[in-house]
């Protein structure tokens, strides 16, 4: 509305459609509007509706808003000695809606009754808040503190311009100016406004004391003991401005700590690192895109590693395997482009788990459950053709006598997801397939089982298995098949 | 509202807007140029001066003035079949300047031609002859429209309206709404442009390129125009550049003329009165108080000197009579004393030393906070709401309080010490205070300087005065009628300035209800109003896209500065009084020389309207606050030593500032909320105002809250 773009042009002589006059005509009780009338009408409404729109933006300048609120127009009708229009003046926006038939389309808009009983008798409205005042500091000497009242010293989109577009970057420190409030230490700064040759700077990632501080409190306080410290810590990792600068160290820390960590099988330090990891991801104010190459590693390594934790019979590293695999997933859609493909490689990665025949299973675990929060293509694409190398393999080991209780218990955790994963494809299949599924489960008989043998065809087969995993009883019949 | 309609209704159709505005544009004065092309194309200024004529005898028919009618028609041996056809037709239509006889077709081709005129000539004319491309355009099309052409008329909009330059495309898309005869009548931007000439400054060569160019081709039309509705305003010298000429264009109706500027404006600042027996009092108090004892002797000693330096004359400096100022009481003179004291205090920003900034966010204001202001020793912030409240906060400890009721003041004894702290009542305490009388929304505050007094205006139309005493309403200033935009009081009290939807300025004086100047010439609202600091001048900025400067003592306007590309909203006088800066709409802030009206630089990079602008009070920065969510600090100490007051003509300025990183020294966001004030206290620190965007959910409370209320 206030920029003088040169789309504006194009409205030049716009005005309200007849039909859109017959339609208020109709609504006002005259039911045919001849065609001459309603473009003589249209035209002077047009102009009076430009004319009041012009007045109510002067109403909308001297509000301080840059959006034209109802009461404008109210302001404007008066202005021109009309009575404004009652009942209209709501704070939010309210959207057309669109509704056609009988050849006829409208846009109006929705005006929902209001029961005025329930707005009397209703004791839990809340009272609005007044208004009030809070003060605090913008900047100080001219730094801006990274509080969070303040906007991140390093925008999202710029750190995003910064770690896709270099050149820009280098662009930008050619005419080294300074002049966002980035907080720098006052030494540095002082520096920076003398200087009139550019020495590049060696320790660009020099961290202010405070800063420092804070990185050692956050860090004990997520690997420590006390959990409300972690809590806190973690909350200040998703929630504070200002990070930026820390993200290499952090990062840095992270990685170290899952390398170190599963050697020695320390399950609940990685969970703790993982958690790290959920929070600066759900940071707002945070571009992770540098730092994919340690965070990737680290959180597949918490999926895929064949041991996590000291007594895998017991402990419960599924849950890891599972809280990874959504920060994966998170990763995939925030960050995936056709440049950097994360997501195809780390679909490789999974599916060459799944397929290698000497992986361990807990792998196949996480193989699986990876594969699985990617989406429900690849699970058609990749589980399902496995599912009849794997099934065998499990059921070999649940039911073999000698096979220790760690490889039991991730036999069956693998064989739960599995029935999981496929009733709930089965149940979004459409009707027709469901129903051959059927008649190839309760009809097993050797030609099928030479049918299935032959079909290679993956459609057919993803239907065959899909169905055999309905339940666990027919999961029991699709071993003897395969057999 | 009730009471207001039937004076709006007045307002809104003044008798004289119909009659005597049109009759003043035909009779607006002819430069000598024109005179000759009067004589060159003789039909059509036959046929106008008819229509002049008749209308004449119409006016004297309709005021009974016979003997004036007699003798006039006896003077021009008016024929009776012109009487006649005059007595068929309204006044009015006959005195409209776009009656043509025109075939309508040829508008298009005729502009066409101009377009490729202006086109091929000389590199060095070119940009000058572009400048009347606009205007020509517009009377081409209410030329159209008037005579009933409305598809030609829609035609040639579309055609050549989106051609125009970019910052005219707002009044153009006003211009494109008028379709009908009848619309022209209820706009205002044609009434402004009917009853005023359009000018354009242009080299004595340009001029007579064009002088040669309409009697080669006799385009009728465009002489009639540049006849009727242009101002050439012709100087000496070599026609400015595209950047010279873009940079001064987007007024409403043209440039500045050269005599607009001409007036000497005493932009020096007022000498100070003598506080010294005060500061001494003051110092012997803090002596006697024993609070330091040991206060080394040398800090006094500069304190002083910074107290004697400013007896010396400022040879700008307008006679401190000049206008009739308010004597200081002596509370004034104390608070006067406390301020230089603090002032003693602050820090000097520069680039090097970038001031501390404290913001101030207004939170669940649903979008009805309409202004901010905070008292000059930043004690009180002021809010005026959409919803004709106004609030006052107190931004340090001691809570506001009210007075005592008269019975309880008997009881004071006046000789006390505290007697100032006595008179408050207590129990009245609060951290803020509501003022409540305005029947729509409030538009602007203004503390006294004082801080006794609070002015407010309202688009109710009224402005008040408030006591902060005893926090009621003192006065309602009634005399604008229509909104009004901008009010602020004189820095030396007693005076203050309103600029409304009526499109005047007014002067008042707090002790007489109705104003003392009326200061009339803008084209369009008047949005902002600023007091020089010698409170003999007052700055206006309107929707005109103009600054006008206007004296006080007489009245009249002083400066008149165009080159904003949008309404300005904002002005703020330098600290030495030598510099305004004006910023608005189109978002950018612009520097002016008020010793000769010229634009010295533009500062550009804000993306949203600017709301407020401040200096430093040691005027060495200056802070511009936007819709953008941001506030950015320039340089002015850097711009002061770089610009060069030698080679300024007496036209125009050739060397216009536009680099505006090399100014920009920091940019500071906030989170969201838009900057809609900026203030320096007295040390230096800069306070802000920003108000929280709402979101929807509150959007629906305050829907309830509606509801309840």
């Amino acid at each position: 509305m206030s920029n003088h773009n040169n789309n504006s042009t194009a409205n030049y002589g716009t005005t309200i459609s007849i039909e859109s006059l017959k339609v208020i005509a109709e609504s006002v009780g005259i039911p045919s509007l001849s065609d001459d009338c309603g473009k003589e009408l249209s035209e002077d409404i047009t102009f009076k509706l430009k004319h009041i729109i012009q007045d109510a933006m002067k109403f909308m300048i001297h509000s301080k808003r840059i959006r034209l609120m109802p009461y404008d127009i109210d302001n404007a009708l008066i202005l021109n000695n009309i009575e404004p229009l009652y009942g209209f003046s709501s704070a939010d926006h309210i959207p057309f809606r669109f509704a056609s038939g009988g050849g006829r389309e409208l846009h109006y808009t929705e005006d929902k009754e209001i029961d005025l009983s329930d707005v009397v008798y209703n004791t839990t409205v809340k009272f609005p808040l007044d208004v009030s005042v809070r003060s605090h500091w913008l900047a100080i000497d001219g730094v801006q503190p990274t509080i969070p009242e303040n906007p991140p010293p390093v925008s999202k989109d710029e750190q995003k311009l910064e770690s896709v577009n270099p050149i820009a970057n280098l662009r930008k420190k050619e005419n080294e100016k300074e002049l966002h409030g980035k907080p720098t230490t006052g030494k540095i700064y002082k520096l920076r406004n003398v200087e009139t040759v550019h020495v590049k700077q060696l320790a660009t990632h020099e961290l202010s004391v405070e800063q420092q501080l804070y990185y050692k409190e956050i860090t004990e306080a997520c690997v420590g003991s006390d959990e409300l410290r972690r809590t806190e810590a973690l909350q200040s990792l998703a929630n504070d401005p200002g990070l930026h600068s820390m993200l290499p160290r952090m990062c840095t820390f992270i990685a170290e700590g899952v390398k170190v960590n599963v050697v020695q099988h320390n399950l609940a330090l990685l969970i703790y690192l993982m958690r790290m990891v959920k929070s600066l991801f759900d940071n707002p104010t945070l571009y992770l895109e540098k730092y994919l190459h340690e965070l990737i590693p680290s959180v597949l390594t918490c999926i895929l590693s064949k041991q996590l934790c000291l007594r895998p019979e017991s402990d419960n590293h599924w849950a890891l395997r599972d809280f990874a695999t959504k920060i994966i997933s998170q990763i995939c859609k925030a960050f995936n482009t056709s440049v950097n493909n994360i997501q195809c490689r780390i679909t490789r990665l999974f599916s060459d788990a799944l397929s290698n025949e000497s992986s361990y299973l807990p792998t196949i675990y996480g193989a699986v459950q990876g594969l699985q929060e990617l989406g429900p293509q690849l699970v058609k694409l990749y589980i399902i053709p496995r599912v009849k190398i794997i099934s065998p393999r499990i059921d070999g080991i649940l039911e073999r006598p000698t096979s220790s209780n760690a490889d039991k218990v991730a036999a069956n955790q693998i064989k739960n997801i599995l029935i999981v994963i496929n009733s709930g494809n089965l149940s979004s299949m459409p009707p027709l397939i469901k129903f051959f599924a059927a008649t190839f489960t309760c009809d097993i008989s050797p030609s099928n089982q030479m049918l299935m043998i032959h079909l290679t065809n993956n459609a057919i087969s993803y239907m065959i298995t899909v169905s055999l995993f309905n339940s666990s009883e027919f999961y029991r019949t699709s071993c003897h098949i395969t057999k | 509202m009730d009471v207001d309609s039937p004076i709006l209704d007045i307002f809104t159709n003044p008798p004289s807007d119909s009659g005597i505005v049109p009759l003043k544009a035909e009779l607006s004065p002819v430069t000598e140029e024109m005179k000759i092309e009067n004589v060159e194309s003789t039909p059509p200024t036959n046929l106008l001066d008819k229509n002049v004529l008749s209308a004449v005898i119409q006016i004297c028919k309709k005021y009974n003035l016979k003997k004036t009618e007699e003798a006039f028609k006896s003077e021009v041996h008016i024929s009776p079949d012109m009487v006649s056809v005059g007595s068929e037709t309204d006044v009015n239509k006959l005195l409209s300047a776009y009656k043509s006889e025109g075939n309508p077709d040829l508008y298009k081709d005729t502009y066409a031609d101009l377009l490729k005129f202006v086109e091929n000539s000389l590199d060095i004319y070119k940009h000058e002859l572009g400048t009347i491309l606009y205007p020509m355009f517009i009377h081409m099309y209410l030329e159209l429209v008037y005579n009933g052409y409305k598809d030609q008329a829609v035609e040639f909009m579309r055609t050549y309206g989106p051609k125009q330059e970019d910052y005219y495309q707002k009044d153009i898309l006003k211009f494109a709404s008028i379709t009908m005869k009848e619309q022209m009548r209820s706009s205002e931007i044609v009434e402004t442009f009917k009853s005023n000439a359009f000018i354009i400054r242009m080299s004595r060569d340009t001029v007579s390129i064009l002088k040669r160019h309409l009697n080669e081709k006799d385009h009728s039309i465009l002489s009639n125009i540049i006849k009727n509705h242009l101002y050439l305003d012709m100087y000496e010298g070599v026609a400015r550049n595209k950047g010279q000429i873009e940079i001064t264009a987007g007024g409403m109706i043209g440039e500045a003329k050269r005599e607009d500027n001409k007036a000497k404006v005493f932009y020096g600042l007022l000498k100070e009165p003598d506080l010294q027996c005060f500061y001494q009092a003051e110092e012997d108090d803090d002596g006697d108080g024993g609070g330091d004892p040991d206060k080394p002797k040398k800090k006094k000693a500069k304190k002083d000197s910074l107290f004697y330096k400013k007896v010396k004359t400022d040879p700008n400096a307008p006679p401190n009579d000049r206008i009739p100022l308010p004597e200081l009481k002596d509370t004034d003179k104390l608070e006067k004393v406390k301020a230089i004291k603090e002032s003693s205090k602050r820090i000097t920003l520069s680039a090097e030393m970038l001031p501390s900034i404290c913001c101030y966010t207004l939170l669940n204001t649903y979008y009805a906070v309409s202004c901010t202001e905070i008292s000059e020793d930043a004690s009180m912030l002021a809010v005026g709401f959409s919803d004709s409240r106004i609030k006052v906060w107190s931004l340090i400890p001691q809570k506001l309080k009210a007075m005592k009721n008269a019975e309880q003041l008997q009881d004071i004894n006046l000789e006390a010490d505290d007697v100032l702290q006595r008179i408050m009542e207590d129990r009245s305490a609060e951290t803020t205070k509501t003022l409540i009388g305005h029947s729509r929304s409030v538009s602007k505050t203004s503390f006294s300087p004082d801080k006794t007094l609070l002015l407010s205006c309202s688009v109710d139309g009224t402005v008040r005065l408030w006591s902060l005493l005893i926090w009621t309403c003192l006065v309602v200033y009634k005399g604008h009628l229509s909104p009004v935009w901008d009010v602020e009081f004189s820095p030396h009290g007693y005076y203050f300035v309103t600029g409304g939807h009526d499109k005047t300025a007014r002067l008042w004086v707090t002790d007489n209800y109705q104003p003392v100047r009326i200061f009339v010439g803008h084209f369009s609202d008047v949005d902002c109003v600023k007091f020089h600091p010698n409170s003999n001048y007052i700055a206006s900025g309107s929707s005109d896209r103009t600054v006008r400067i206007w004296d006080c003592l007489t009245g009249s306007q002083v400066r008149l500065m165009t080159g904003h590309k949008g309404a300005v909203t904002v002005l703020s006088f330098s600290i030495d009084g030598r510099f305004l800066a004006s910023a608005g709409m189109d978002n950018s802030v612009l520097i002016w020389d008020l010793a000769h009206g010229h634009l010295l630089a533009v500062f550009g990079g804000h993306n949203e309207r600017i709301e407020t602008l401040a200096f430093s009070r040691d005027g060495n920065i200056l802070v511009s606050g936007s819709q953008d969510c941001s506030i950015k600090l320039w340089d002015f100490t850097k711009f002061t030593e770089d610009i060069t007051f030698d080679d300024i003509n007496v036209c125009h300025n050739p060397d216009i500032k536009k680099n505006s990183d090399h100014y920009l020294l920091r940019t500071f966001g906030t989170k969201h909320s838009p900057v809609i004030t900026v203030f320096f206290t007295r040390r230096n620190v800069l306070f802000t105002v920003t108000y929280k965007k709402s979101d929807d959910t509150e959007g629906i409370v305050k829907l309830l809250y509606k509801n309840f209320n």
